[in-house]
C-alpha cells in the first residue's frame, strides 16, 4: 500500500433477533455514533462512506444504500455500496481502507449491517434458479456437504462440531454486545435437532439484527487520535469461479491464498505462533477446524485436533473468536466487517472482558458465496 | 492534493442494447464480452491484477445474482476482486482508487443486467425508503416528472425545450449501432407522442434495456503496451445526496456540481466545457437540462458536444449505463466511434449515476494525452 492506514474507531450495535426498538436508519446510527464517539470525531471529519450488506432481499429493499445516506452521514459526500456475499463486511473495510491508502481520503467510515428480522434470511439464501433442481434450503443445506466432506477426510470425531459451539458461547458470555450468551455444553448441544446432517440446530448461526461502522484513518491523523490506534498490516479479497472442475471446496485456494497474501505482507512466516487470536468467520460448527486449515494454522487434517487440545479456547495457545464469532451473532452482512473490528479491539487492548492477554497481532477473517470469496485482514498494535 | 498517478482505459466491449435477450443468460450474454475486451487490448485473463462487477440483485431477480459472474470473468485461478451493487462506472472509480493506491496495476470492470427478468419500474420503487416514500407507489417515471416539473418552472423550460434536447439525443443515437433505439426523430414528433406521466412524454423516457459490458484499464507502463491509443483519466469524484424528494431541490444537482468540481481541479481544468466532448447518464431530457446547468453547460449548445452516444434516451441498459458513457469517451478519443466520432477530440467529460432524481452522481474528466501539463 501506498501510506499506512488504521482503525481508529470501532462501534457496534446490541445484536438481537429482533431489534425492534429501532428501524434500518436507526440501527445504523446506533452502530455509527459508536464508532465516532470511540474515534472522538464528528460526521465532519470523515470524508467518504462505504456500505456494505448481503443481499437486499433479506430486508426488501433494493440498494438500501440510496436510502440510508442520511443514517450514514453521507449526504454531499462520496458513498459507495459492496456487496460480496458473506464476505461482505471484511471486504467493505478493505475497500473502506484502501481509500485512504490511496492518498485520496484522509478518513474514512466503513459501516456494515443486516437487519434480518425484516424478511426470512432462510428462504432469502435459498434461490431457485434455472435448470438447477431447488436443493438449496439455506445456507445450511448449501454447506452441509462441504462439512460431511471434511469430516470423511479428515475422520474427525463427531463430537468436535459441538465442541466448538461450547468454545464459541463461552466466549460470548464475555462479550456484551454478542447476540447468544448462555454457555452451553456438548450434550446440550447434541440434544437439539439435526437441521442438515451434520449440522444441528446449534451447531447453527443465529438470524440476527445488527451493524457496525468502523472509522479508519492515514497514519499522520491515526497518531494525532485520543487512542490507540490498530494499524492494518495487510488486507486483501479474493475470489474463485464456482464451476471448476477439482475445484476443493474444503480447503478453497482463494482462501489459502488470500492468507498467504496477507501473512507475506505482514511479515509473518509462522501464522500459529505469530498471530496471537483470530476472528473467522464460522456460521456453521465444522467451519471452525476447516478454516483453521486452509488459513495455514494447522496442517491439513489436523485443525481438529487443534480444537480438541483447547488450544482454541479463551485460555489456549490461539484464542478463536474471542467474542463469540458468528455461531453466537450473525447480521449476515456485517458479521465480516464484526470479525475484522473485533480483531482491531483485540490489538488495541480494548476488548473489555473477551480481551485476550497480552495480544498483538490478530486476524480478522470473513468467506461467502459458494465458499468463493475471502476477505480478511491482519491488524497490529505496532505501526 | 495527492500526485495522482496515470490510469488509463484500454479497451471497452459491450453487446448491442436489446429490449429483451430471448435466448441467453445473463453469464452467457457477459462472457463473450470479457472475451472480447480482452482480446481487443491483447490482454490474457491472468494480466489482469484486479476484477470489479456492478449489477444488483434486485434486477436479476436473485440473491447474489453477480457470484455467477465470477465464472464469467475467468475467475481461476482466484482473482483479487470485489463487487459494488451499483452502476459499474463506480466500479471503474474503485479500481481507479485502488491503482492509486498502488495495490494493482491492470483492472478488468464489468456490468450485467438482465432487466426483463423482472419489472424495472416497479424494482425502482423498492429503492424507495420503505417508511414513506416507497408505499406511495412512486416509481421512477413518477418521481421523475415531480423532478422534470420543478425544473421546468424554475428555468422557464417549455414542452419544446425538452423535446429539443430529446431530438439531439435521437439523432445521435441513430448512428450508434449499439443502441436499442436507433431512429432519428425530429422535436416535433416527439412532442406529440403521449404524456406517461406529465410533463414527462414517451419519448422523454430512457429506452430501458439490456446487455453485457467490461471496460479493461491499465496504469501508466502498461496501458501504452495495451492500447495504441489509451484515453487517460485526469480526474474523478463522485458524490452522494439524502434520497428524500423533499429533502433536496429536486431541480438542482448539487452532488453533480460538488462532484465535477473536484474531478475537473484534478484534471487541472476551470470548467466541463473545456471538454470537447461530454457524456451523460440523464435518463430524461428535463434530467440533462440539471446536469448542464450542475456542468456549467448549455444543453442548446453545440460545443461541447453532447451525447454522442444517444445517451439513455437511445439505450438505458441499468447497472451499464455509466460503464458504457465512459466506453463511448472511449471509443470517441481513441478513434474508434466510427460514423459517429466527433472530429479532433482530446478532452472529455464522462458521467454516471445512480438512484432516484439524480441522487448520486460521478463524473470523470478524461484526456488522450496523459496530463496535459
Amino acid at each position: 500500500m501506498k501510506r499506512a492506514v488504521a482503525v481508529v474507531g470501532v462501534g457496534q450495535t446490541h445484536h438481537a433477533s429482533r431489534r425492534s426498538d429501532v428501524n434500518i436508519p436507526g440501527l445504523i446510527r446506533e452502530a455509527v455514533d459508536r464508532a465516532l464517539l470511540d474515534a472522538g470525531l464528528d460526521h465532519s471529519d470523515i470524508d467518504a462512506v462505504v456500505l456494505g450488506k448481503a443481499p437486499d432481499m433479506l430486508e426488501g429493499v433494493a440498494q438500501p444504500e440510496q436510502f440510508l445516506v442520511g443514517a450514514l452521514g453521507a449526504h454531499l459526500k462520496p458513498m459507495l455500496r459492496v456487496h460480496t456475499a458473506g464476505s461482505v463486511g471484511a471486504t467493505t473495510a478493505i475497500t473502506a481502507a484502501t481509500h485512504v491508502a490511496s492518498g485520496l481520503y484522509e478518513r474514512v467510515l466503513a459501516v456494515a449491517f443486516e437487519k434480518q428480522s425484516e424478511g426470512n434470511a432462510m428462504w432469502a439464501l435459498s434461490p431457485n434458479l434455472p435448470f438447477t433442481p431447488p436443493l438449496v434450503a439455506g445456507a445450511g443445506g448449501f454447506f452441509a456437504p462441504y462439512c460431511r466432506a471434511y469430516i470423511t477426510r479428515s475422520k474427525a470425531p463427531l463430537h468436535i462440531g459441538p465442541l466448538t459451539v461450547v468454545n464459541a458461547r463461552e466466549n460470548a458470555s464475555r462479550n456484551e454486545y454478542a447476540h447468544l450468551r448462555e454457555r452451553v455444553t456438548i450434550e446440550q448441544v447434541m440434544e437439539t435437532p439435526m437441521l442438515w446432517d451434520p449440522i444441528r440446530f446449534g451447531e447453527t448461526c443465529p438470524s440476527s439484527d445488527g451493524a457496525i461502522a468502523l472509522v479508519l484513518a492515514s497514519e499522520d491523523l491515526a497518531k494525532k487520535g485520543p487512542r490507540k490506534p490498530a494499524w492494518i498490516k495487510a488486507g486483501f479479497s479474493l475470489a474463485e469461479a464456482m464451476w471448476v472442475p477439482g475445484r476443493d471446496q474444503v480447503s478453497p485456494r482463494a482462501g489459502a491464498e488470500c492468507a498467504r497474501l496477507c501473512y507475506e505482507r505482514a511479515g509473518i512466516t509462522d501464522p500459529w505462533n505469530e498471530i496471537d487470536t483470530a476472528e473467522i468467520y464460522v456460521p456453521f460448527s465444522w467451519f471452525e477446524a476447516m478454516w483453521l486449515e486452509n488459513l495455514g494454522f494447522c496442517a491439513e487434517g489436523e485443525g481438529w485436533k487443534a480444537i480438541d487440545r483447547g488450544d482454541t479456547r479463551f485460555d489456549g495457545h490461539l484464542p478463536i473468536n474471542p467474542s463469540g464469532g458468528v455461531l453466537c451473532t450473525n447480521p449476515i452482512g456485517a458479521s465480516g466487517m464484526i470479525r475484522l473490528g473485533e480483531a482491531a479491539l483485540q490489538v488495541m487492548g480494548r476488548a473489555g472482558e473477551h480481551q485476550v492477554e497480552g495480544a498483538k497481532v490478530a486476524l480478522g477473517h470473513a468467506y461467502g458465496g459458494g465458499a468463493q470469496y475471502f476477505a480478511m485482514w491482519i491488524v497490529s498494535g505496532e505501526l | 492534493m495527492t500526485q495522482l498517478r496515470n490510469v488509463a482505459i484500454v479497451s471497452f466491449a459491450q453487446l448491442p442494447v436489446v429490449a429483451r435477450d430471448e435466448h441467453r443468460t445473463a453469464m452467457e450474454m457477459l462472457s463473450p464480452v470479457v472475451q472480447a475486451a480482452l482480446a481487443a487490448c491483447g490482454a490474457s485473463r491472468d494480466d489482469i491484477d484486479y476484477q470489479i462487477a456492478g449489477s444488483t440483485d434486485y434486477m436479476d431477480g436473485r440473491p447474489f445474482g453477480f457470484v455467477a459472474a465470477l465464472d464469467a470473468m475467468g475467475s481461476w485461478p482466484p482473482r483479487h476482486d470485489n463487487h459494488f451493487e451499483m452502476d459499474a462506472a463506480f466500479c471503474a472509480y474503485y479500481a481507479w482508487v485502488r491503482m492509486q493506491a498502488g495495490e494493482c496495476d491492470t483492472a478488468l470492470v464489468v456490468a450485467h443486467g438482465k432487466v426483463s427478468e423482472g419489472e424495472p419500474r416497479r424494482i425502482m420503487n423498492l429503492q424507495l425508503d420503505p417508511y414513506y416514500q416507497a408505499p406511495l407507489g412512486l416509481d421512477p417515471v413518477a418521481s421523475a416528472a415531480l423532478q422534470a416539473s420543478m425544473v421546468m418552472a424554475r428555468l422557464q423550460l417549455s414542452d419544446r425545450d425538452l423535446a429539443e434536447v430529446a431530438a439531439r439525443n435521437r439523432c445521435a443515437g441513430a448512428k450508434n449501432p449499439d443502441n436499442l433505439v436507433r431512429e432519428a426523430a425530429s422535436p416535433e414528433q416527439l412532442a406529440a407522442t403521449p404524456f406517461v406521466v406529465d410533463p414527462l412524454r414517451a419519448a422523454y423516457l430512457p429506452a430501458i434495456g439490456e446487455t453485457a459490458s467490461c471496460l479493461v484499464l491499465a496504469a501508466e507502463g502498461k496501458a501504452e503496451r495495451m492500447c495504441e491509443r489509451p484515453v487517460w483519466i485526469h480526474g474523478a469524484h463522485h458524490i452522494s445526496e439524502l434520497q428524500s424528494l423533499g429533502a433536496r431541490d429536486l431541480s438542482r444537482s448539487e452532488s453533480t456540481r460538488l462532484a465535477a468540481q473536484r474531478a475537473l481541479a484534478m484534471a487541472g481544468l476551470d470548467r466541463a466545457d473545456q471538454a470537447d466532448l461530454v457524456e451523460l447518464s440523464a435518463a430524461t431530457p428535463a434530467e440533462e437540462w440539471i446536469v448542464c446547468e450542475a456542468l456549467g453547460l448549455d444543453p442548446r449548445s453545440s460545443t461541447p458536444v453532447l451525447n454522442p452516444s444517444g445517451g439513455p434516451l437511445c439505450a438505458h441498459p441499468i447497472m451499464n449505463t455509466g460503464l458504457i458513457r465512459l466506453g463511448e469517451v472511449f471509443r470517441q478519443l481513441s478513434g474508434q466511434a466510427g460514423e459517429r466520432a466527433v472530429p479532433g477530440a482530446e478532452r472529455a467529460v464522462a458521467h454516471a449515476t445512480q438512484g432516484h432524481c439524480l441522487q448520486t452522481n460521478l463524473v470523470f474528466v478524461l484526456g488522450s494525452q496523459r496530463r496535459w501539463s
